[in-house]
């Protein structure tokens, strides 16, 4: 908040002080019924600033655990620990986030903040490419919804140890107040799911980029264990991440939107054959470390931010 | 061996979801195209209200009351439907409609017809969005449960289609010679605006139909100066 005005005196104004003399208001048969309409919208208008405001944080918080998952260099069971950490903190923070909109979004407000809730599509990004990175494998919508939901109530119950001792009033602690009923929890929707799928081939060419750079191969799982076969490797994941989404039928409801991101996952799908290509292909000649120009690949996750 | 990328039920399941969204939205185009035809119908008859004098309104009326009555119909059979959803999914795909019939019907109250039990018809009656909901037979402003309703958007931005509405019946109405409706159409809509007023409006689509409220107060003001410029107020007003 910025500093205060003030009077001839020098004592500070009240903020709010000369706002509310304009609004004389004839008053008229017609007021009653107006004002309870107006105490309706400012509820639902006030509801929505609260979520949006979490949501950026969300968000934000989503975008560094990405980008702490790209400097991960290969995919194994356990991420390396100073990793693991930074996105454990971010998590909590994003916990209690979830948390605080949680009671807002229940039932019929669900969907009705849903466009407010972007931040969701990129927490399943963030969740999915993490789970990616240890299980070379897409985690279904059945599986992410119990973690997310689970983030929400870790977040609720921390809140709750905090207002122990401060004895903080706040308009939506009342409602997640009473600790003896389970706490509201955040669902994801099918769309959240697969828009932060889609997202995640993204950032999957991108890891894959700079890991073969950096480490000279290419991304994939150990050498079967005894078996012959090679390793599957992250060129034949996004071919099938690719083929998912071709077979899928387009969703009726944003058919735009879906369009364009399908066209944005064709090119990253294509981004990484050219790079197993060029494994096959040169590989040996690469000297170690040299990392390809990205900057192309920024296009389409640039108009994202917002 | 490490699982497979994508587990072959992953797909199925989307696939699923996503094909039963699309069905939903197939069945409610269905009853929307139905519901479009008959607000269009109503709208069409309740335009005659601009050349139809205030003595022969009843059978006018009794028209527009059966036009509304079909609308009804549709909207619970939307209302129905709709309801076995998640309310705000699909929203968007009905609420310009619901809006549009729920200005005929408080226009068609306004102007003296919807007459109930308890409330007798008569010029200049204003049916809240209470009414509206027991007009419609539908929840209105649902909060405590997800199912179909009639929102206080949609009431109000219907309510603004029929400031805009009665704007041009004040001009008409003087040209039929009821200069007394003028009149009374400029108390009503000038009363209208300052409740407007009352409201906290953000930037979104309420925010813009509201700023054009003024211009439909300039209308009726117009007519009422030129009215009282050359005497032609009749000395008993009504209100």
């Amino acid at each position: 908040m910025s500093g205060f005005k003030r009077d001839w005196s020098g004592n500070a104004k009240r903020r709010d002080g000369p706002k509310q003399v304009p609004k004389q208001v004839v008053r008229n048969a017609y007021t009653p019924m107006f004002e309870g309409l107006r105490n309706e919208l400012d509820e639902h208008h006030d509801r929505r600033e609260r979520i949006v405001k979490a949501s950026r944080d969300i968000t934000a918080l989503s975008k560094k655990i990405i980008f702490s998952l790209q400097r991960v260099r290969k995919i194994e069971s356990q991420l390396p620990a100073n990793i693991q950490a930074e996105i454990d903190s971010r998590l909590a923070e994003i916990s209690k986030l979830l948390a605080t909109i949680a009671p807002e979004i229940q039932g019929i407000n669900r969907y009705r903040y849903s466009r407010s809730l972007m931040c969701l599509e990129e927490l399943a990004e963030a969740l999915t490419f993490a789970h990616y990175l240890r299980t070379q494998s897409l985690i279904s919508h059945a599986e992410l919804d119990p973690i997310i939901e689970e983030l929400a109530r870790k977040g609720a119950v921390s809140e709750d140890e905090v207002m122990a001792d401060a004895s903080d009033t706040a308009g939506n602690v009342e409602k997640s107040a009473p600790p003896t009923t389970e706490p509201p929890t955040v669902s994801l929707t099918q769309d959240d799911y697969l828009y932060g799928v889609f997202d995640l081939t993204g950032e999957m060419m991108r890891f894959a980029t700079t890991s073969t750079a950096l480490s000279g191969t290419m991304a994939g799982g150990r050498g079967g264990e005894g078996g012959d076969d090679e390793p599957r490797t992250i060129v034949q994941d996004m071919h099938e991440l690719g083929t998912l989404f071709e077979m899928l039928p387009v969703g009726a409801g944003n058919r735009f939107q879906w369009g364009k991101k399908l066209e944005v996952t064709r090119q990253s799908v294509v981004k990484v054959e050219r790079l197993g290509y060029d494994r096959i292909i040169r590989g040996s000649e690469r000297p170690k470390g040299w990392i390809p120009d990205l900057s192309s690949g920024d296009q389409g996750q640039g108009d994202e931010l917002e | 061996m490490a699982p497979p990328m994508i587990d072959p039920a992953l797909f199925d399941e989307l696939k699923t979801k996503i094909e039963e969204d699309t069905n939903v939205r197939k069945e409610l185009d269905q009853i929307l195209d139905d519901l479009n035809q008959q607000v269009s119908f109503t709208q069409g008859v309740l335009s005659r209200i601009h050349s139809t004098p205030r003595s022969k309104y009843s059978t006018l009326l009794n028209q527009i009351e059966g036009g509304i009555q079909k609308q009804i119909e549709t909207v619970s059979k939307l209302s129905a439907f709709a309801s076995q959803f998640p309310y705000y999914k699909y929203n968007h795909k009905w609420t310009r409609m619901v809006q549009d019939a729920v200005a005929t019907v408080i226009i068609c109250a306004w102007l003296g017809g919807m007459s109930t039990d308890s409330k007798p018809g008569e010029v200049g009656r204003l049916l809240t969005p209470e009414d509206i909901g027991r007009a419609f037979n539908v929840p209105v402003n649902l909060k405590d449960r997800d199912a179909f309703h009639i929102t206080i958007e949609e009431y109000l931005l219907g309510l603004i289609t029929v400031i805009d509405d009665l704007s041009r019946l004040a001009v008409n109405s003087v040209t039929l010679g009821d200069n007394s409706m003028a009149v009374q159409i400029s108390g009503f809509i000038k009363d209208l605006h300052a409740g407007f007023q009352v409201l906290n409006l953000k930037n979104d689509i309420l925010r813009k139909r509201v700023d054009s409220i003024k211009y439909a107060v300039k209308k009726v003001e117009d007519v009422v100066y030129d009215l009282s410029l050359r005497n032609l107020i009749p000395a008993q007003e009504p209100q």
